[in-house]
């Protein structure tokens, strides 16, 4: 067993590169936030401009996000459930084989996949139509929210089916064959045995998605056209058209206390859990 | 196993410190916060013109992206190096909006007089930067503009004025499309196109002064502006609009003149598409080359600059090989030019046609109210 | 009913093949297209000239590949030299505050980074890392820190207890112990870890161009340029060199990471 002391000169190294050459300078941009640059005071009058102006944008934001995430959730939990408790072998090694191709494909590049391809005379609407299942008319362009919710389901789906695929996995099969035995259902297996035990990988997953998209800026900038848009863009044109690093702050704070909400779950279920290794 | 692994990783650190001595000598460094056509001019052009005049010398280019947030790309990392003897950077290409703000700044040296090419720019723009006095501090590399863009296999009847563009659009719903403010400069130069047309005081606009008043009495233009957006499709950027023509979501919108060329070139732009200018007119800016003021090559970057303005250069290099508008005066560059090239240049947009219709971008102050009055009242 | 259930699932993994190809097909064709525009469906003559462009010579594509590669090595060996105390720590031993501790490490991917990343760059500038590949491969370790750590905690956590105490109990020293047992059964969790720390700074954009630049230059500082104005062809092929690296390790990463490791990361 490591000791308390050892434990905490173990973590050090990380902690203090993460403390020097991060939030060391995130704390300036953060405190920025607060600065008045008119007056040359400190107050919240950068919060009340980023509120005036981007409310609606700090809300399509978190919707855009929390929909995100609970779609990426739904998905993950059927595909690592059918990975366990599947019985068809060649569909099972076809998903297998399927799933994780966008793992690695970076958000620019998704982005760009995404917005030639969800385009009204985009490759998607042209397949479909070419397949006679759709009118020429009917086509609609995606780049809007929805084109920003696909990409991102799109992308941080393989990553969270990785984790909960592997939690389920490793899960012990006697109840669940004990269940089976006993003529209970594949979807209540899954939904009554199986992901209540995967519910902590399947939450950090998921929060880890929640906190990575929250801070994209090539996603919204290459696909969404419309108004509003996410708060990335926001601080991205405060900064470039009026050099204004006070709301841009104060926006990356309101960011940052977003997440915050997400981070206090977690915490929650660290505490419950006695902060002990699973 | 191991020992393989260690060998491997002690090749490549032996690597990394061969390679960076071999590029410890004598190099220019550029940044670009221009599009890649701007990174490839010199890089495939530029760059090896002036390695050859210059042994020993090597150009290195970077670039950063377009519109203001590559420049301010630039900027932000000048501004983290204030504090050294010496800047890393030689050479930076910039927009008016953010040469205009480092100059104020006091991040850019004087060098414009020193060069024997300085007194071909004489425009307006070579002097001041949307109301910011630039004098000195900066050479155009090129001019570039916006325009219209059409299909005019679609379109038989262009619309020559805005008050034509508002009627089309109201009977071709969607067909018109631009990418708003937040998404690249095309959009907020048809913006600002829009308040030229119909806010009024389109000198004051331009030229100054500056009264914060002003901005009071542009409610109805931009009333009217956001019942014309009704009729319009919204695209994602500058290359956004480009990319909605290529598929024939819209057929027509703003776009800058070098990138719709750029994009016919490449084959992503059916070649029969036109360009026009509306009335009254629409923005267009010079992208400027500036010398950082604590530049750690800052005589070879004149020299770079002084080449690069020569008007050789700007006739072989911006005119022939990259359909640009050259950065110093017209006369200088025409008399170095095949008259050939010099027309292709301007087929669809005449030379009376830009000199009547090519405005500057706003007065800084005004520009920024007009895109904060285009948040609260047009898209909010 | 077997049939229609068969059926049904071949359905849905044709759906689900397409949405995942269709977008990566899109980038092959594009990767390829000399000329496309509407209203042509497919591209009306195609091409390797954009090929060549990428890698002329005076276009540093390889070059920049090279030192993309090289900073994910050495970013592999800085996360692992951090991660691996503060896995062990974290994964096996009694840290007040753990969970605090492992959030901490969620930080630089929560936070939008355009806003700090000019102050990142201040500092650098100040103790001389700009420009340094050292500089870049220490942004490139903290961006990938949660991942590396994360997933070194559960792979300590996996090993277990008994066979490390059988080591101590036939008297070999702590040490010992986590070198001959520890390590080599945490060895593919740790290999897993290593893998994403590689992708994260083969992809990694904003941090290298402000502390790496102009003396280094990266793949992805080619990409995003093309990709931001829609120069399509040039940044499918970047794209598509960057996505071979990607999907080797993809296909390789079930090795290396078991499903006892993945149900304990982050917890």
């Amino acid at each position: 067993m490591i000791t308390r002391k050892a434990s905490l000169f173990l973590i050090a190294p990380a902690i203090i590169l993460l403390g020097c050459l991060f939030l060391y300078p995130l704390g300036y941009s953060l405190l920025w936030a607060f600065r008045d640059e008119e007056f040359g005071g400190w107050g919240l009058q950068n919060f009340a401009k980023a509120f005036a102006l981007y409310s609606n944008d700090v809300l399509f934001t978190l919707i855009i996000v929390t929909l995100s995430t609970a779609i990426i959730g739904v998905l993950s939990v059927a595909i690592g459930g059918y990975l366990t408790l599947g019985e068809n072998r060649v569909a099972l090694v076809v998903l297998r084989w399927l799933y994780r191709w966008p793992l690695f494909i970076p958000f620019v590049v998704a982005a760009q996949l995404m917005r030639t391809f969800l385009a009204k005379n985009g490759m998607m609407n042209n397949i479909i139509v070419s397949t006679g299942l759709m009118e020429p008319l009917q086509a609609a362009s995606y780049l809007d929210w929805r084109g920003i919710v696909i990409t991102f389901v799109w992308k941080q789906t393989p990553f969270v089916a990785l984790l909960v695929a592997g939690a389920m996995a490793s899960l012990d099969r006697s109840t669940i064959e004990a269940a089976r035995n006993l003529g209970a259902s594949r979807l209540r297996i899954l939904f009554e045995i199986v992901v209540p035990q995967v519910a902590t990988t399947l939450m950090v997953g998921l929060i880890l998605s929640y906190v990575v998209m929250m801070s994209v800026l090539s996603v919204p900038l290459m696909i969404n056209a419309q108004t509003p848009t996410m708060i990335t863009v926001d601080m991205a044109w405060r900064i470039n058209a009026y050099s204004d690093y006070g709301v841009a702050n104060a926006l990356g704070f309101i960011s940052y206390a977003m997440t915050a909400v997400i981070a206090w779950v977690y915490l929650r279920q660290g505490v419950r859990e006695g902060g002990k290794p699973a | 196993m191991t020992s393989k692994i260690a060998n491997l990783f002690t090749s490549a650190a032996l690597a990394l410190a061969i390679g960076s001595m071999a590029q410890a000598e004598n190099v220019l460094n550029v940044a670009s916060g221009g599009s890649q056509n701007m990174v490839d001019y010199v890089t495939d052009y530029l760059g090896p013109l002036f390695e050859e005049q210059n042994p020993g010398w090597e150009v290195n280019v970077v670039g950063t992206g377009p519109g203001n947030a590559g420049s301010q790309a630039i900027l932000e990392k000048i501004k983290a190096q204030a504090g050294n003897e010496t800047w890393d950077t030689d050479v930076v290409v910039m927009t008016q909006l953010k040469s205009g703000e480092m100059v104020t700044e006091g991040l850019l040296q004087k060098y414009v007089g020193d060069i024997e090419t300085g007194k071909l720019a004489t425009r307006d723009t070579s002097k001041s930067a949307l109301g910011t006095d630039v004098e000195g501090y900066v050479m155009p590399m090129f001019h570039s503009q916006t325009a219209i863009a059409y299909n005019p296999d679609l379109v038989s009847n262009p619309p020559a004025s805005f008050d034509e563009l508002k009627t089309w659009t109201a009977e071709n719903k969607g067909a018109f499309g631009y990418n708003g403010i937040k998404n690249g400069m095309s959009g907020v130069a048809f913006t600002a196109a829009w308040m030229y047309a119909y806010a009024g005081n389109t000198d004051q606009l331009m030229n100054g002064p500056y009264d914060p008043e002003l901005k009071n009495s542009w409610d109805q233009a931009l009333n009217d502006l956001k019942a014309f957006n009704e009729n319009v499709t919204f695209t994602p950027g500058n290359a956004g609009t480009l990319d909605m023509m290529n598929r024939g979501e819209i057929v027509m919108g703003p776009v800058w003149v070098d990138m719709f060329y750029t994009w016919q070139a490449d084959g992503r732009l059916n070649p029969n598409l036109k360009l026009l200018l509306p009335e009254p007119g629409m923005p267009g800016q010079p992208y400027y080359y500036a010398v950082p003021a604590k530049a750690e090559n800052a005589e070879a970057a004149r020299k770079f600059i002084a080449l690069a303005t020569s008007p050789e250069v700007q006739a072989e290099g911006i005119v022939k090989r990259f359909n640009w508008y050259p950065g110093i005066d017209a006369q200088h560059v025409e008399s170095a030019l095949d008259q050939e090239t010099w027309n292709k240049l301007f087929t669809d947009v005449t030379p009376e046609d830009l000199a009547a219709k090519g405005k500057p971008f706003p007065l800084g102050p005004f520009f920024d109210d007009i895109r904060e009055a285009y948040e609260q009242k047009v898209s909010n | 009913m077997t049939i229609l259930r068969t059926t049904l699932t071949a359905v849905l993994l044709a759906l689900l093949a397409f949405a995942i190809f269709g977008p990566i097909t899109n980038m092959l064709i594009w990767s390829v297209a000399e000329t496309w525009y509407f209203p042509a469906k497919l591209p009306q003559s195609y091409g390797f000239s954009f090929w060549e462009r990428v890698f002329r010579p005076q276009g540093n594509a390889m070059e920049s590949l090279w030192s993309s590669v090289l900073i994910a090595l050495f970013t592999v060996l800085a996360s692992l030299a951090v991660a691996i105390p503060a896995g062990l720590a974290l994964g096996r031993g009694s840290l007040p505050w753990r969970t605090f501790f492992l959030l901490l490490f969620l930080l630089p991917q929560a936070f939008p980074s355009i806003a700090v990343h000019m102050n990142i760059a201040r500092i650098f500038y100040g103790l001389g890392l700009n420009g340094t590949y050292g500089g870049v491969v220490l942004v490139h370790t903290i961006q990938g820190l949660v991942f590396s750590v994360w997933i070194a905690t559960a792979a300590f956590a996996a090993v277990d207890h008994e066979l490390e105490e059988a080591a101590a109990n036939m008297g070999a020293s702590p040490f010992t112990v986590f070198r001959t047992v520890t390590l080599p059964l945490a060895l593919p969790g740790l290999m897993a870890s290593a893998i994403f720390v590689f992708l994260i700074s083969l992809d990694e954009f904003t941090g290298t161009y402000f502390v790496g630049v102009p003396d280094i230059t990266t793949m992805p500082l080619l990409l995003f340029t093309a990709s931001m104005e829609g120069n399509y062809q040039i940044a499918s092929i970047t794209a598509l060199i960057l996505l071979v690296p990607s999907v080797g390790f993809m296909l390789f990463i079930e090795r290396f990471l078991k499903s006892d490791v993945l149900a304990k990361v982050g917890s």
